[in-house]
């Protein structure tokens, strides 16, 4: 019972600061979109050309943008102390932190999961390739933000952060972005997706059974 | 001498080899393997390269640059098997919390990283004349490429850390993560590459001359060699540089200070 209220508690705060501070998921969609409109600029405004390159653009711009918010998930409250809080609850780390996880999930991965489609436009990209893009970078910002917890956490006392995540983070996430790339390109090339889609579940699921308790054993490491 | 080593047994519960957990007691011995690796990887490259280069017969189909496998192929053995290694003590280290198990995890860090950019570029020199290309996006390369980004990312976080303690467990704790993810990545590389384009040529599909295969051998053994002493080297250097002004060090250092 007691559990359930301090899951609740996590994850309400959570979405109580991301309703109040709209600069913390407005910058990482503003980065999102420059991202992907400087690519034309870079290889020429063809629509057959952009169409090829679009569903990758449109991917790797919005697992870079959700990337930059996962200092968000700890270092703020290393600051100000409330990270201790969070250790010396009694109820296990582990679910807390995927409480928090799920608030970032549910605010970044929509926001950013609602723009890809808009964003597949400035790439001549078709009505359903934009719908599976929008189901798979859905799928993959939890993924991302999984996995960049053990790395966010790690990192709460490290020096050189933010770039440090990224070295750490990115070469983990190429599973998600191979299968989730690739059922949009099955859509474009009028092929059925369900095998790539059922992999980047998998490896969802996998992720959300293994990394909470990675990422408690790493903050309880960072933080000692 | 065999009270000290009485004691020791009775202490770590009769088995002697939890008494080398202690970089004190493992500084010398690791001196006395680091020299034997040194004496057998030179000895070894010496047989692997002559037998390679001037004993195994030219390739029939091509020609005189195959012979980079004998570098080629150990160099990327070596590192697949380098960053089990280095997971395994990381393991060791997390679990039973002995040091020296996270400073032979850092010891092997460089010499893996090394061996992936070896495989790499020694792959990239052989694909151009074979394959008519520096690079490929086959699933072989593109993980071992992957392999060196790990690599990078664990000697990064090991050294981001003022609190040595905090960096040995942290930079376990990636090398864990990622020993979970390698074969992930491997199969996700491979199925994607077999998406998108046919599977490229594989190096070794044809038959070898058993001069080529023994000189390989000799080589990889060369190769393991080279690993554990630099290892070793790099371990000793480690425990100098955390040890500090230990008495036990200062006595083990005699014969090479001053």
């Amino acid at each position: 019972m007691s559990l359930r209220v301090a899951v609740g508690a996590v994850f309400r705060r959570e979405m109580q600061l991301f309703a109040r501070r709209k600069s913390d998921w407005a910058n990482p969609l503003m980065f999102f979109l420059i991202v992907c409109s400087l690519f034309p600029f870079a290889v020429g405004s063809e629509s057959e050309r952009l169409k090829l390159i679009g569903i990758g653009v449109i991917f790797v711009g919005a697992l870079l943008a959700a990337m930059l918010s996962l200092p968000r998930l700890f270092d703020e409250d290393a600051r100000d102390g409330s990270l201790e809080l969070l250790l010396t609850s009694p109820e296990p780390l582990a679910v807390l932190i995927l409480a928090r996880v799920a608030a970032l999930s549910l605010a970044l991965g929509v926001a950013l999961a609602v723009v890809s489609p808009v964003f597949a436009l400035f790439y001549a990209l078709p009505g359903d390739v934009a719908a599976m893009l929008a189901l798979t970078v859905a799928m993959a910002v939890p993924t991302l933000l999984l996995v960049g917890a053990i790395a966010a956490a790690l990192l709460v006392s490290a020096r050189g952060g933010a770039i440090l995540t990224a070295v750490l983070v990115l070469p983990l996430t190429i599973p998600t972005l191979i299968f989730g790339a690739g059922a949009a390109l099955r859509v474009l090339y009028g092929e059925s997706p369900a095998a790539e889609l059922a992999l980047q579940a998998a490896f969802m699921l996998l992720a959300l059974a293994l990394c909470p308790l990675a990422a408690a054993a790493a903050l309880k490491i960072s933080t000692d | 001498m065999a009270r000290t080593e009485q004691q020791s047994n009775e202490k770590y519960g009769g088995r002697w080899f939890w008494r080398y957990a202690s970089p004190a007691a493992f500084f010398p011995l690791a001196g006395r393997i680091e020299a034997l690796c040194w004496v057998l990887a030179i000895v070894l490259s010496a047989i692997g390269l002559y037998l390679g280069f001037f004993v195994a017969p030219t390739d029939a189909q091509q020609g005189e640059v195959y012979r980079v496998i004998f570098i080629h192929v150990p160099a990327a053995w070596m590192a697949m098997v380098i960053y089990l290694a280095m997971a395994f003590w990381s393991l060791l280290g997390l679990v039973l919390g002995t040091r020296l198990s996270f400073m032979m995890s850092h010891a092997l860090a460089p010499t893996g990283a090394i061996m992936a950019v070896i495989s790499l570029w020694t792959g990239a020199l052989w694909g151009r004349p074979t394959w008519g290309t520096y690079w490929v996006w086959d699933a072989r390369l593109t993980s071992t490429l992957i392999l060196f980004f790990l690599y990078v990312g664990y000697m990064a976080l090991a050294a981001s850390f003022d609190d040595k303690k905090k960096g040995d467990r942290a930079s376990a704790l990636i090398a864990l993560v990622g020993a979970i993810n390698v074969p992930i990545i491997y199969f996700s590389v491979k199925w994607w590459n077999t998406l998108h384009q046919g599977s490229s040529v594989r190096p070794g599909s044809s038959s070898m001359a058993t001069t080529m295969l023994t000189a390989m051998l000799i080589m990889t053994f060369a190769f393991w060699a080279y690993s554990i002493a630099a290892a070793m080297h790099r371990l000793r250097t480690g425990v100098i540089e955390r040890e500090g002004k230990a008495a036990w060090l200062r006595d083990a250092m005699k014969g090479w200070l001053r």
